[in-house]
Parts: C-alpha cells; sequence; structure tokens
C-alpha cells in the first residue's frame, strides 16, 4: 500500500506538472510532447485505480493516434512561433486569479466527498470477483451498452466525414496517369495527314500547332494532348 | 441488473428502431455518394429528405417503453420532439438545395452530416441516462462544427466553426465533468434511479449540487441562453445560411428538450435547487436577446438575438417547474421552430445578381418590389413579437399563464416588457419593408424557398385556428415527466 | 462517511484516498479551462487544453468507478475516450481550413468573447 500510494504521488506530481507546460510552454511541439507525458502519467494513475484496460487505450489511442495527429498538424502548419506567446503574459494575470479561485472552490466541494445514502444499491455493473477488468468492461459495452457502442461508431463516422470533407481537396492539377484515356486514343485523333506544296509553309494552309483539344483540360497540357507520363 | 442474464430482445431494441433506419439511410446514402459519378448533391438532399419522412412515420407507429437497459425510453414526450426535430431538420435541407448549388457548396456530405446530426437529436429527446444524453449531444454537435465550417474556403465560415468547435467542446468538458460528479455521488447515471436517490432534497451535498450546475451551464451553451450565448452572433453570422437555420431551430429543440427532461425528472425533487439558477437565465436571456438586437444591421446577427430571447421565454416554462410550463415550453418551440425556419428561408432568398446580401437595409422597399416575400416577412416578424393571432402569441400566451399559476408574476411581466422592446425591432424590420425607398429587386427566389416559407408562414398564421392537436400533444408529453 | 462504510469492507480499490485522485482531476480542469482562455495566440493549445479537460473528466470518471467498485464509471470513461478522439480530429480539420484562409492560427482576432 505504501508503495502505490508513493506511486500515485510521483505520478500526479508528473502528470500535473506537465499539464501546466502543455498550457505554457513557447513552442507547441513541445506542448504536444508533454501532453504525451501528462497522458504516460494518467494511464499510470488508471493503472492505480484498476482500471486496467483503459489506460492501455489511454496510451494507444492518445499517444499513438492523437497526441502524433496533433504533433502532425503543428509541424504541417508553418507558424511563426516567436508571436505566439505575446497574448499569455497579458492575460496570465487575471486567468491565474480566476483559475486559483475555481480551484479553491472545487476543493472547497470536493474535499470530504460524500456518497448518497443509497449509493450502493443504485450501481448498475459492479465488479465481479474473478473476472478481469477487460472481460468485464467487454461483458457490459457490447450487451447492456451496445446502443452507446454503436452511437459512438456514428461519431467516428461523422469524424471522418468532417475531417475529408473540410481537408480533402481534388487535385485538378496533378498528372494522374489514365490508362483507359492512354488506350483509348485512336490515331486519327492526333494525326493528320497534310498534303503540303514543297515551299509554301504550312501557316496557308490553316494547320495550327498545337492542335486545338476537344476538351480544354488536355490542351492545358504542353505536351500536345499527350496523357501522363506512360509513354 | 448489471449481472443478470440477457437475451438480445430484453434490450427492447425495437425501441430505437427510428435511429437504426435514419443511421443506415445515412450511411447507405453517404455510399452513394462516393461511388456516383457526378453530382450526387441534389439526389442526396432529396433521398435525405426521404429518410427523415420515412423516419417520422416509425417515429409515429413506434411503441412506447424502455429499453437498452434503462438507456433509452421512447415516449410520448420523446415522440413529440423527434417529429419536431425531424420536420425542422427536413425544412433544412430543402432549404440548403438551391443555395448551396449558388455559394458551390454542393457536395453530398452536407446533407449526410445534417442527417447524422438529427439521429443526435433523436438520442437526446430519448435519452434516460447520463450517457445516452453525452453521445447525443456530441453526435449533433460534431456534425455542426463541421457544417458550421462547411464553405471552408471562406474565412467568414472556418472562424464561425472555430469559434463554435473552441466554445462548444468547452461546454462538453464542463458537462462531463458535472456528470462525473452526479455519478459519483449517487452511483448511477440511469434518470429514473437518480430521481429516485435524489427524493430527499436534503441529501443534496455540494458536490451533486456543482455537478448539477456544471451539467446546465453545458446545456445552456447548446441552447445559448445568457452567459453562455457569446458564440451566437457571429457564429450565426458566419456559418452558411441553411446551416444557421437548421442550427437555430432542430438543436435548439433537442437540447431545450433534454434540459427540461433533465431537470424535470432526475432533479425534479431539487427543483429549489435549480429554480433560481433557471430565472436568471431566462431573464438575462430575455433582456439580451431584446435590447442588444437593436443596434443590428445584420440580418443572420439579428436573429442571432433574437434567438437567445426566444430561449430566454422558454426557459421561463422550465423555471415554473410545473406540467403546464413544461407543455408551454414545447408549444413554444413549435411555435419557434416554424417562425425561425420561415425566416431564414426568406433571409435566403436575399439575393441580388447572384450574390446574397444580409443587411436590413437590403430590404427596404421590399413591399414593392416583391410583395409576397415583404408579406412572409411581416407575418414571421409580427409572429416573434408575439403579437396575435400569429402562433408566436400563442407560444408567449402558454409560458406566461404557466408562471402567474406558480405566482411567478415578476417573471412574467419581465417577460411581457421585454417582448414590447423586443416588438420594436422586429416592426422597424417591417418600416424599412414598407416605407423606405426601394432598393434594386432581389432576385428570383427558388420554388425550394418559397416551399419552406410558405409551410412555415402558413403554419403561423394559421395556428390560432385549430391549435388543439398542437396542445394536447404537448400535453401529454408534460405529462410523462410528471405522471 | 468513507464508502467502505456503505459499501462494506474491502471493497475500496484506491491505493490513496478518493480525494486525491478528485484534487488531481481539479487542477486539471482547472489548467485546461485557463489554457483556453489564455492562448489567444496558438488554437492548437486550445485544442490540447480541451483534450487536458477530457482526461481530468476521465482521472474523476475511473477514481468514481474504483471507490464505488462500479464499472459504469469506467465504460463512461470509454466512450469519453473514443469522442475525444474525434473531437480532436475534427477540431483539427477546421484549425487546418482556418490556417489556409488566413496565414496564421492566432484566434485574438476572431475575440471569443465578442458578444
Amino acid at each position: 500500500m505504501m508503495i502505490a500510494a508513493l506511486a500515485f504521488y510521483v505520478f500526479a506530481a508528473i502528470l500535473i506538472a506537465s499539464a501546466a507546460m502543455v498550457v505554457s510552454a513557447r513552442n507547441p511541439v513541445h506542448s504536444v510532447l508533454f501532453l504525451i507525458l501528462a497522458f504516460f502519467n494518467a494511464a499510470a494513475l488508471f493503472l492505480l485505480a484498476g482500471a486496467e484496460f483503459l489506460a492501455m487505450i489511454l496510451v494507444i489511442v492518445y499517444v499513438g493516434a492523437v497526441a502524433v495527429l496533433f504533433l502532425f498538424v503543428v509541424m504541417m502548419l508553418d507558424i511563426n512561433f516567436s508571436q505566439l506567446r505575446e497574448g499569455f503574459q497579458r492575460y496570465a494575470p487575471v486567468g491565474a486569479t480566476i483559475g486559483v479561485v475555481l480551484l479553491a472552490e472545487l476543493a472547497i466541494v470536493l474535499g470530504g466527498w460524500k456518497f448518497a445514502p443509497g449509493a450502493a444499491s443504485l450501481r448498475f455493473a459492479p465488479r465481479a470477483e474473478g473476472v478481469h477488468n477487460t472481460a468485464q468492461l467487454g461483458q457490459l459495452i457490447y450487451t447492456h451498452y451496445i446502443l452507446l457502442f454503436q452511437a459512438s461508431g456514428l461519431v467516428l463516422l461523422v469524424a471522418m466525414i468532417g475531417a475529408i470533407v473540410l481537408t480533402l481537396r481534388d487535385k485538378t492539377s496533378s498528372r494522374h496517369q489514365v490508362i483507359a484515356q492512354q488506350i483509348g486514343r485512336m490515331a486519327g485523333d492526333t494525326l493528320e495527314m497534310m498534303d503540303v506544296r514543297s515551299g509554301a509553309g504550312v501557316r496557308e494552309l490553316g494547320i495550327i500547332r498545337p492542335k486545338p483539344a476537344p476538351e480544354p483540360e488536355v490542351a492545358a497540357h504542353d505536351d500536345h494532348g499527350h496523357h501522363g507520363g506512360g509513354h | 441488473m448489471g449481472g443478470a442474464a440477457m437475451t438480445w430482445m430484453s434490450l427492447n431494441w425495437t425501441l430505437a428502431l427510428p435511429e437504426i433506419v435514419l443511421s443506415c439511410c445515412g450511411m447507405a446514402i453517404l455510399i452513394l455518394g462516393v461511388v456516383s459519378r457526378g453530382n450526387f448533391f441534389r439526389l442526396g438532399c432529396m433521398l435525405t429528405v426521404g429518410a427523415f419522412l420515412l423516419t417520422a412515420m416509425l417515429v409515429l407507429s413506434g411503441a412506447n417503453g424502455v429499453g437498452y437497459s434503462g438507456l433509452f425510453v421512447t415516449d410520448a414526450y420523446s415522440v413529440f420532439v423527434k417529429l419536431l426535430v425531424l420536420a425542422a431538420a427536413t425544412l433544412g435541407v430543402v432549404m440548403s438545395l438551391d443555395y448551396n448549388e449558388h455559394e458551390n457548396l454542393r457536395r453530398f456530405e452536407f446533407p449526410v452530416l445534417m442527417l447524422f446530426s438529427t439521429v443526435g437529436m433523436m438520442l437526446m429527446a430519448s435519452a434516460t441516462s447520463l450517457m445516452t444524453m453525452y453521445m447525443g449531444v456530441e453526435l449533433m454537435s460534431l456534425s455542426i462544427y463541421v457544417l458550421a465550417a462547411f464553405a471552408r474556403d471562406e474565412l467568414r465560415s472556418s472562424e464561425a466553426g472555430l469559434k463554435y468547435f473552441v466554445l462548444g467542446s468547452l461546454a462538453s468538458g464542463l458537462l462531463l465533468y458535472g456528470v462525473s460528479l452526479i455519478y459519483g455521488f449517487t452511483g448511477s447515471m440511469d434518470f429514473a434511479l437518480l430521481a429516485k436517490a435524489l427524493s430527499d432534497p436534503a441529501s443534496a451535498s455540494p458536490g451533486l449540487v456543482v455537478g448539477i450546475v456544471f451539467v446546465l451551464s453545458g446545456l445552456a451553451l447548446k441552447v445559448s441562453a445568457v452567459p453562455f450565448h457569446m458564440w451566437t452572433p457571429d457564429v450565426y453570422e458566419g456559418a452558411p445560411t441553411p446551416v444557421t437555420a437548421f442550427m437555430a431551430s432542430a438543436p435548439k429543440v433537442a437540447a431545450m428538450a433534454l434540459l427540461v427532461r433533465l431537470m424535470a425528472s432526475p432533479f425534479g425533487h431539487l427543483l429549489a435547487q435549480w429554480q433560481q439558477l433557471i430565472v436568471l437565465m431566462s431573464i438575462a436571456s430575455m433582456l439580451l436577446g431584446s435590447l442588444a438586437a437593436i443596434g443590428q444591421r445584420n440580418f443572420k446577427r439579428l436573429m442571432a438575438y433574437s434567438s437567445i430571447g426566444h430561449m430566454g421565454y422558454a426557459l421561463i416554462g422550465l423555471a415554473a417547474g410545473t406540467q403546464a410550463g413544461v407543455r408551454g415550453v414545447l408549444i413554444y418551440l413549435v411555435t419557434y421552430v416554424f417562425m425561425n425556419i420561415g425566416t431564414f428561408a426568406l433571409i435566403i432568398a436575399m439575393r441580388r445578381r447572384g450574390r446574397a446580401v444580409e443587411g436590413i437595409t437590403d430590404l427596404a422597399g421590399l413591399g414593392r418590389t416583391d410583395p409576397a416575400m415583404a408579406l412572409g416577412l411581416a407575418v414571421f416578424m409580427f409572429s416573434m413579437a408575439g403579437i396575435p393571432p400569429f402562433s408566436g402569441f400563442w407560444g408567449k400566451y402558454f409560458i406566461f399563464t404557466a408562471a402567474v399559476q406558480q405566482g411567478m408574476w415578476a417573471l412574467a411581466v419581465i417577460g411581457v416588457l421585454t417582448s414590447v422592446i423586443g416588438a420594436f425591432y422586429y416592426i422597424r424590420i417591417i418600416k424599412v419593408m414598407y416605407f423606405d425607398a426601394p432598393d434594386e429587386a432581389f432576385d428570383v427566389r427558388p420554388a425550394s424557398l418559397s416551399f419552406v416559407a410558405g409551410v412555415g408562414g402558413l403554419f403561423t398564421t394559421l395556428f390560432f385556428l385549430y391549435p388543439a392537436p398542437v396542445v394536447a400533444a404537448a400535453e401529454a408529453a408534460a405529462k410523462v415527466l410528471f405522471g | 462517511m468513507t464508502i467502505t462504510d456503505i459499501m462494506g469492507e474491502g471493497t475500496d480499490m484506491l491505493a490513496v484516498g478518493l480525494g486525491h485522485y478528485l484534487a488531481v482531476s481539479a487542477i486539471l480542469l482547472v489548467l485546461g479551462i485557463f489554457g483556453i482562455f489564455l492562448n489567444r495566440k496558438n488554437v492548437i493549445v486550445i485544442l490540447m487544453s480541451i483534450e487536458l479537460m477530457l482526461l481530468a473528466v476521465n482521472l474523476n470518471l475511473v477514481a468514481f468507478s474504483s471507490a464505488l467498485d462500479d464499472l459504469t464509471g469506467q465504460v463512461m470513461a470509454m466512450f469519453v475516450l473514443t469522442v475525444a478522439a474525434a473531437e480532436a480530429a475534427i477540431g483539427l480539420a477546421i484549425v487546418v481550413i482556418y490556417f489556409r484562409n488566413r496565414g496564421s492560427i492566432e484566434v485574438e482576432d476572431v475575440n471569443l468573447m465578442k458578444g
């Protein structure tokens, strides 16, 4: 019990310190890295509280996916770091005051937490003996909470649609190889046999180079209507 | 209950059939949109409208009961709210048909996101657990964040999306913290069990009350009641207009209905604890809605303040804490949705030479250039101001009488006073339309917008002739909460 | 009254008191709110602050779940994790289009408090 308590204090201290760094670090990349540290320590606290599965999920989903996504976006956007902190000093005193007041209020409320008299009888899913945490959660999620499980699927679907619809651009400018178009081309489309009298010049015959293409998109290409690099 | 053997049928899963069918339709439309060649936007919208109508029929024909281990309920209240939400969403999709074509937003994801948002709202209407409530709120909100930012090449729209996202996430964070405190106090998230645990108001600990306040603030931001209204004007102005119309109607209904169910059923015994809070929010919303709207020049911004005010009036009914009060809230929401959607349809119709205009002065002389549109707007403005015989008056009437019955005279008097102030700016619009020198005429109005405005206008005008079905349904719905 | 009084002996899973967990979570929540209102120049840090808030909620839920010896809290925490991941994806997508349109990720001018 003693070691567990000691571990709790260590992890909690690192968690709070790194959370403070997340909101105050000068460089957003550092913020993301501290966020990862915070998640690791929170996972440790979850483990101490007996929530093994959630601890693992936190590491896999948060550190593995969300934090990396953050890091990716921070790197992708070309951000001017020097300007980022300017507002912070200005708002910090007011913010700190409000924060301390809020914290004090929460401390009064949360200190000496009381449970409702009937709380023990209201529990929906008391822990069963001899079944490990992951199995128990699985039994709940796939039976009683199936509705919410499916709803969270919809939430993820919406996130996918949203991210795609907001950021995906159809690249009309890129030159993909369109094999069907390449094969389907007839010699007659691009080649034209002209009778040219020697010495008369091509201009008078009305032969325009490059040949005007049927589609404007193709005409924009400067290689006489040839598609892509497949030739 | 947890360890008990359960079977598939004991979940009572058919109760959620409307939601299941609607989600499946949404996914089917999504797949069709992805595989189809050419532009699927128009067809996608039509299919979405079809899905909404099908769902409405399923909602009407479904059985009542509690299912999914107490997470989900179908009762007269949820049916009422769902039908209203579906009606608002249907009109919202119809409205976007031509707007999105004009503004180059014709992507089929638009109606699909509206559809999934509606699924979230239906979950909120049926929630009997804090967990279902949270999932419903998030499904609704996440879709709307994307919709608000849908015009991705416009700074205004992406700013609106960003702002709504940040404040909405803050709200759901607060909501969740409140949920965790309530769970920590009682050991349960189920509304029925919570009501049982909290039947003795004396047992409420400070932790529980703080939890309820956190949940209340989270939901207040979704209905944009003062002091959580600050996002509303900017987001309404920046988002594409059909999205604004959608945001101002369906989610408001769902969030308000959820708030009412939450306060009336699990926390009903703690009325004394939350009543003052709701009264304050209501008064502040009504005052801000009517005073801040006076100086507005942009019609969409004006509508934002107007919606803040309307939510203030609806909150009066909740503050009364009685069956009559809840009935008033529901009737108010019905009248609000139809006049609101109708107004927005006419705002979308404000187009000159292919460009959307939103200023109130752009309406100058509309009475001469387009009498039909001016008449429609006049009806909606009179109704919003609460002038009889339009539906807006009756909404306010039911709310105020409920407050008076509870002896809340002050609240009712403030409500009447703020509606008089509010009438000033609604009537100013009518003055601009009929007495100012005509500006250039608007472009020809697409049939879809005339349809939506016509539906809204007919309902608003004719409600007083035959209010019985709405009143009776609202009565039955309110009775569920006070059983 | 401690939890063992109402739940019976040996049910308390927590190595340290529930109050310690609640304190850590309250500090995290305040830091998160603090971060949202202070970082006017950097939206990405605002998104991270939202993640911190949700982490605080999860810590609360897990602590209560352990103290009450009931798994509902953990199930809820799982759903919160899922939704938070979805929220991060959408938030970052919106930040990306905001950056494309504006060329910066400052929110000073957006002015979240403008009425």
